[in-house]
Parts: C-alpha cells; structure tokens; sequence
C-alpha cells in the first residue's frame, strides 16, 4: 500500500541548469515517446536524487505498513480471514522489497535506506502512523487505505522509470486480493450483527481524517511539480488523485449504510469534483514530523526487527558474494 | 478402521499445525531480513492451511465446523504438542523449533501417504511438496547458523538443548497406537520417532551443533491429553478474540 | 511507550527512550532471480533478492517471486556472474556490434542466453550454447539470432553459475492454484449488498 503525498526534495534551484543540454534533450524526448528510462540510460542528477526519495518512502511506507494490520494477526477470527490477513500483510513487506530493489537499481544500497528509515531520516506514508484499535480498523485499512494506495500506484506505473514501473506491475497485481479482501470483510462488517455494524462505523469514523489526508496537500504549481510531472516521477496531482479516490468509494461506502463524518462531503454535480471539509493540514504537517499516535512505535518496531536480526545477518555475512546493484 | 482412533491422530496433527503456524505468523513483519520475513510467512500459512484441512477431514467424521473447532476450544481441549506452544522466542528458538517441528511432520506426512484412511493418504501426497519447501528451508538454515559465528552456534545450541525435550514430546504414544498400526492407517509414534532421529542427526551432523543424548532426556509430554504449559490458553484467548465477541456471526 | 494495541509487539520488549542508530552493515549479495510460469514456457527475469549464498538466494526467491498464481520452476544466479552488454535502439539490434571475435581462453561448457526484446520489459531465457567464454557465447548467439527480431539488450550467465530447481523440487509449488485466500476471485460478495439493500427498504 502507499499514497500520495510524498515529500520531495526542497528545490530552490533544480540544478538542472548544469546539465548537458544534448543529453537532456534526449533524456526528455525519450520520456515524451512514452519510453521507459532505465538504470544504464543517462540521467539528470536531480531526476536521479526524486526517484530514490520517492521509490524510498514508498518501500519504507510498504514496511511499516505491514504493521497497523500486523496489530490484528494473531486475531483475526475464522481460517479464511486468518489465512488472508498473513498473507496480505506478507504481500506488504513483499512490496517493500520489490520497491528496495527498484530504488537500489538508482545507486543507494537496501542497508542504508533501512537505516534511514530507523533513524527517522526518510519518511513514509503519513496513515500509519495511526493506530488500529479493533477488527473493523484492519478492515478499513485492507479496503480503503490499499484502495487509495491504488489509485497512487497505477498512476505511478504509467511513470518513467523502467523498474519502478514494473514493479508497480507487480504490486498492483497483489492488490486487486487486497482490496477485494478488504471489501469483503466490511461487507460482512456491515451487513452482520448491530455489534459488528457498530465496529465499522466507528472505524470509519477514526479513519476518515487521516484517509483524506493521504494523497497530501493540495497542490500548488511550483516548478517542482511541472518537472517533475514532465519527467513522469509525480504522475497527477495530489488533489486529483483524492477527488478519483472519492469518486470511487465514497459511493460504495454510502451503499453499506455508513456514514462518513463530513457533513461538507458531497460531489458537485457541475464540475465534477467532491467537495470537503479542508482536512487539518496542521495536524498532517506535525504527524509527518513525528507528532503522530503510533510515530515512535513504529519506529521502535523496525528497530527492534532490525536489531534483534543483527546477529543472524552477522552470522550470515560471508566474503564470498558481493552486494552489487540489481540489474533491472 | 476405529474412528476414535483416526480422530485422535488427526486433532493431533490439525492442532500442531494450527499452533505452530499461529505462532510463527507472529513474525511476520518482524523478521530478521526481508526475504525471510516472506518466506517464514509463507510457511506459517501453509501450516494454518494444513490445519483447516484436517479440521475438514473431522468435520466429515462428524465434528464440527473448522472454525468452530479451531476458535472455540479451550486448552485443555487442545492435542498439540507443548513444542509448538511455547513462545517464539528470539529467531534461534523459532529455526530450532521449526526444524525439528518440521522435520517430523514431513516424515508423519510421507508416511501417511501410505495410510490406509483415504481421505488422509490423499491429503498427505498433495502437501508433499510444501513439506519438501519447509524442510529445505530448516535444513539450509541450520546448516548455516550451525557452522557460521560463534554466537549464532551459541544461541542455536542453547535453543536445541530448551527444544529437545519438547520434540520428544511430540511422539507422545496414544493408547491407540496399536489400533493405528494394526489397521494401516498410521505405522505410529515409535517408528516416526526413530526415523526422526535418524534424520535430525544427519543435519546436526553437518554442523557445529552437539545432539543432546535423548537417552538423558525426559520427554515433555501431557500435551496429546489436553496438559499443557501456561502459554497455550492465552495464545488461544488472542487467537479468538473477535471469533468470539459473536461465534455465531459471520466475519 | 505505552503499551502497543498489538499483543505481538508487546511481546518484543520494545527498547525505551530515544532511538539510537542501527549500525550500517555490509549487504549480502544480490542474486537475479527467474521464473518458469508453465512447464514449456520460457524463463524470465522476474526481479533479484539480497541472499547470502545462492542456496538462500533459491529459498527466498522461491516465496518473493513464486508465491501465487502459479509456476512451474525458479533459477537464481549472482548478479555479478552475469555478463551483460550494451544497449540498443529502435530496430538496431545489439547482435550487429557483437564481435565474432573472443577470446581463446577456457574450456567449452555451456553458458545461457538472455534476451531484452522490448524496452522496458524483462530479459527472457531464450537458449544455450556449448562455448568457452562469455564472449564465445555471444559470438555463437549472434550466428543464430542475428537474423531475427531486433534484441536490445543480452545477458549471458555460465550454467554452472545458475542454481536451477531439481527435477524432485518442481513438486514445491503444486498447491499454488489451491490458495485461494489470496486469490482476488474468491472474495465476492455482491449478493450479501443486495440483500441487505433488500432489507434496507
Ligand atoms: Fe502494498
Ligand atoms: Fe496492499
Ligand atoms: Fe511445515
């Protein structure tokens, strides 16, 4: 799963100035041919330095994904939600090692984003950073966090990068079991027991607010968005992608009975577009900076997973392979 | 064929396959690398799978539903082995246990593929080849740990001398036993446990590892007839904490 | 911290206070990773894994790439023992700059080819040839490939470099159809809507 509302790299100047025009050009013609621009084609630096931020934080989201819906493994009632739930929780810490490897195919090695992840230097998806206080929440997130995740990857698959598009491919065929398994579970949430209904209103209701801040601030155009949606990194807009998102779903969360705690939500009818109760950006910027229920937990985590693991990756490490750039 | 007798081994088996597999689904996220992470998950799911389908083979013996079976059930209840009970632990625990855990269930599964109850002959050829992956795990595993960093030696000897005892435990002879071989369906406890052996020397033998002596070991039993250690009933109460706020619903 | 609402994390032992940083370890190697989606369909590159010798490279390869659908067999090969070169373009095919010369050195054993036909999508095993190097082996591709469809890019591994799946192990992935948990398709449930619209008026 993942969304929008990456952060990129502040851009004063896009360095790009500094690059050969020729190859720029060409760089840019391939991109405008629709062709994919792979590890051993020329780069500008800066195109370089956004991907890695971007394929990065979305592996690290992939990781600590896994854990919000982790809360309910041990839990989950019946085989059948039993059996998926490990295996949709397996499916995330899979993503993230696709997208670890689509990112190392740009020079920066697996070990040291990890460490950027513990460290809290690198960033990750803002929701999961909220907790999963019963069922219902792990439903919510297996239907609606992976369907906004959706709307973010497929567009991401039409980017530029070769192995990044195709590892999108790949997780994006895992998610239809996602996010079917998702809406099953809330139908059955829904249509079940006044106890169950309950559960799932009450879900919706704690998630509503971090689920619109997902996709992440509305856009302004900046010269960082124009090239970067030139360069096919960003694919569509942050608020594009919320308003498909809403498009989308909220109709099919209606048709269960729920009610979504916003009382300005609704679609006008001439543009096109919902309208919405401006989510609490503020609120958004302090989670995103560490300020959030689940930050240091999920932080805390990782670090115990990595640092319980360390004497068993010590005991592996021999000289006789060598870590190299994956190839594709 | 004594019925009594093929559902005492099936609950057996489907309870150690369930516990163990709740169990190490608990790493799941957790791992100690990435691709291991996946690739225990993978085997914790085969393992919950194996169990819902021998909870099906009961249900068709007139038992009740898999999950009615599997989320209801209180610990004294419960056949499993106390092995598969006991907390993970750190990953030197988890690889001991599912080393020998899974050594042995792949031999009881390749020896009931001779059973004389079809339906579990039947069950025990098709899983063949997720026991196959299961034990190539263990043993590449083992092997590495086994042979690598003084630590790791260290902190897989010391698993194997904590574990050693609970496998023993997990050739608990039934008072069926003699039905099962009589009949065909299972050539019993005794024989797995020896090729077991047989088989767990052959890895260790490979390492830097020292077996302990089974002859000085008493084997941790009681777990067969519902006895079982502090850490299975509250494993269960997790397990089934949403199943029943309504066991009567639909999730 | 307060206590994690998940019982699995509370059982961790969670360090307390502030994080202190993970000491930076060397990488395993990096292993590519092919996958067989049917017996008689053709190997493809289907991604890499971090491993630290090509037998747990094979065990983890087998559960990242092979873990649902299907699949009939996985190979793994260390990423530096793939000889790989240029690139190509447009209807220029990467045969036309191979070189008919190679090297004398080594004896003859056989080396697997792999072909880039279109950019932006995977390499896939196209056959093998008996040669004595890497370049050998390209130079005997060329003869038989040239005249075909335009190849952008070529890898070349040594077979004895490649960990195949034993004939014994093709059997690890036979109840790969029968996981439907995570199977989209076995998640309808349109007809639960339905009746509960029913209800609802
Ligand atoms: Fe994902
Ligand atoms: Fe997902
Ligand atoms: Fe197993």
């Amino acid at each position: 799963m993942y969304g929008g509302g990456n952060t990129f790299e502040p851009m004063k100047a896009t360095g790009i100035e500094n690059e050969d025009p020729v190859l720029l050009a060409e760089f840019e013609a391939r991109i405008e041919r629709g062709e994919k621009i792979e590890p051993h084609d020329w780069m500008p630096q800066l195109y370089r330095k956004q991907l890695i931020r971007m394929i990065e934080q979305h592996a690290h989201s992939e990781i600590i994904g896994a854990l919000p819906e982790g809360t309910w493994i041990t839990r989950a009632p019946g085989f059948k939600r039993k059996l998926a739930l490990m295996a949709k929780v397996q499916d995330e810490v899979g993503h993230a090692q696709l997208l670890y490897s689509a990112a190392e195919t740009l020079g920066k090695p697996r070990e040291q984003m990890l460490d950027d992840l513990v460290t809290g230097k690198s960033k990750y998806s803002n929701i999961f950073n909220y907790p999963a206080f019963t069922w219902a929440d792990s439903c919510f997130i297996s239907w609606l966090v992976d369907a906004g995740a959706i709307v973010n990857q497929l567009a991401n698959a039409r980017g530029s990068y070769g192995p990044y598009c195709r590892a999108l491919e790949r997780i994006c065929a895992e998610e239809s079991f996602h996010l079917k398994y998702g809406h099953h579970c809330v139908i059955h949430l829904a249509t079940g027991t006044e106890k169950q209904r309950e559960m799932m209103q009450a879900a919706i209701n704690r998630w509503w607010p971090p689920m619109m801040h997902f996709f992440g601030p509305p856009d302004k155009a900046s010269v960082h968005s124009e090239i970067l949606m030139r360069w096919k990194v960003k694919m569509s807009s942050n608020d594009d992608q919320r308003n498909q998102f809403l498009d989308m779903y909220v109709p099919k969360i209606w048709e269960l009975g729920f009610t979504i705690p916003d009382e300005n939500l609704k679609k006008n009818t001439v543009t096109g577009k919902w309208e919405y109760t401006e989510p609490d950006w503020a609120e958004f910027k302090r989670v995103i900076n560490g300020d959030g229920p689940c930050n240091a937990e999920r932080l805390a985590v990782r670090r115990t997973a990595e640092e319980r693991g360390r004497w068993v990756r010590k005991a592996l490490l021999t000289p006789k392979t060598e870590y190299v750039t994956p190839l594709a | 064929m004594n019925t009594l007798a093929v559902k005492e081994l099936l609950y057996k088996m489907a309870d150690d396959q369930l516990i163990l597999g709740h169990r190490n689904s608990e790493w799941t996220g957790f791992g100690p690398l990435l691709e291991e992470d996946i690739a225990f998950s993978s085997m914790a799911q085969d393992k919950v799978g194996q169990s819902q389908a021998l909870y099906q083979l009961l249900h068709e013996l007139g038992e009740a539903e898999p999950d009615t079976v599997a989320f209801t059930r209180n610990a004294d209840q419960f056949h499993n082995s106390q092995l598969v009970e006991l907390p993970n632990g750190e990953y030197d625990f988890s690889l001991i246990r599912h080393f020998l855990f899974d050594t042995a269930e792949a031999l009881r599964f390749e020896m009931l593929t001779q059973s004389s109850f079809e339906p579990l002959a039947k069950l025990a050829k098709k899983i063949q080849g997720e026991l196959r992956y299961h034990t190539m795990h263990a043993n590449i595993w083992i092997k590495q740990l086994g042979s690598a960093t003084e630590e790791s030696i260290g902190r897989l000897q010391k698993s194997l001398d904590e574990a050693m005892p609970y496998a023993l435990g997990l050739f608990e002879n039934s008072e069926f036993e003699s039905d099962l071989i009589s009949s065909g369906v299972f050539a019993g406890e005794e024989e797995l446990k020896s090729k077991w052996l047989e088989q767990v020397e052959k890895i260790i033998d490979q390492t830097q590892l020292t077996l302990p002596d089974v002859l000085t070991l008493t084997p941790k039993t009681g777990g067969r007839a519902g006895i079982h250690t502090e850490h299975l009933q509250p494993l269960l109460d997790e397990m089934s904490e949403v199943f029943r706020i309504d066991p009567t619903a639909e999730w | 911290m307060n206590k994690s609402l998940d019982p699995r994390v509370n059982r961790l032992d969670l360090p307390q206070g502030e994080l202190t940083p993970k000491v930076p370890l060397d990488q395993f190697g990096t292993f590519e990773v092919f996958v067989q989606l049917k017996e008689g369909k053709g190997y493809r590159h289907e991604g890499s894994v971090h491993a630290p010798n090509i037998d747990m490279a094979f065990l983890f390869a087998k559960e990242q790439f092979s873990r649902r659908l299907m699949c009939a067999g996985i190979f793994v090969a260390e990423t530096r023992n793939v000889f790989v070169t240029g690139f190509t373009e447009d209807k220029d095919s990467i045969y036309n700059h191979i070189s008919d010369d190679f090297p004398e050195d080594g004896e003859i054993e056989n080396y697997e080819v792999f072909h880039l036909n279109k950019r932006g999508k995977q390499h896939e095993h196209i056959g093998s040839v008996p040669s004595k190097n890497h370049q050998h082996a390209l130079a005997q591709a060329k003869g038989e490939f040239i005249d075909g469809p335009p190849v952008f890019n070529i890898w070349v591994i040594k077979t004895a470099d490649i960990l195949f799946t034993e004939e014994e192990d093709m059997i690890m992935w036979n109840t790969l159809h029968e996981k439907k948990f995570r199977d989209a398709s076995d998640y309808k449930a349109a007809d639960k809507i339905k009746a509960f619209k029913e209800r609802q008026q």
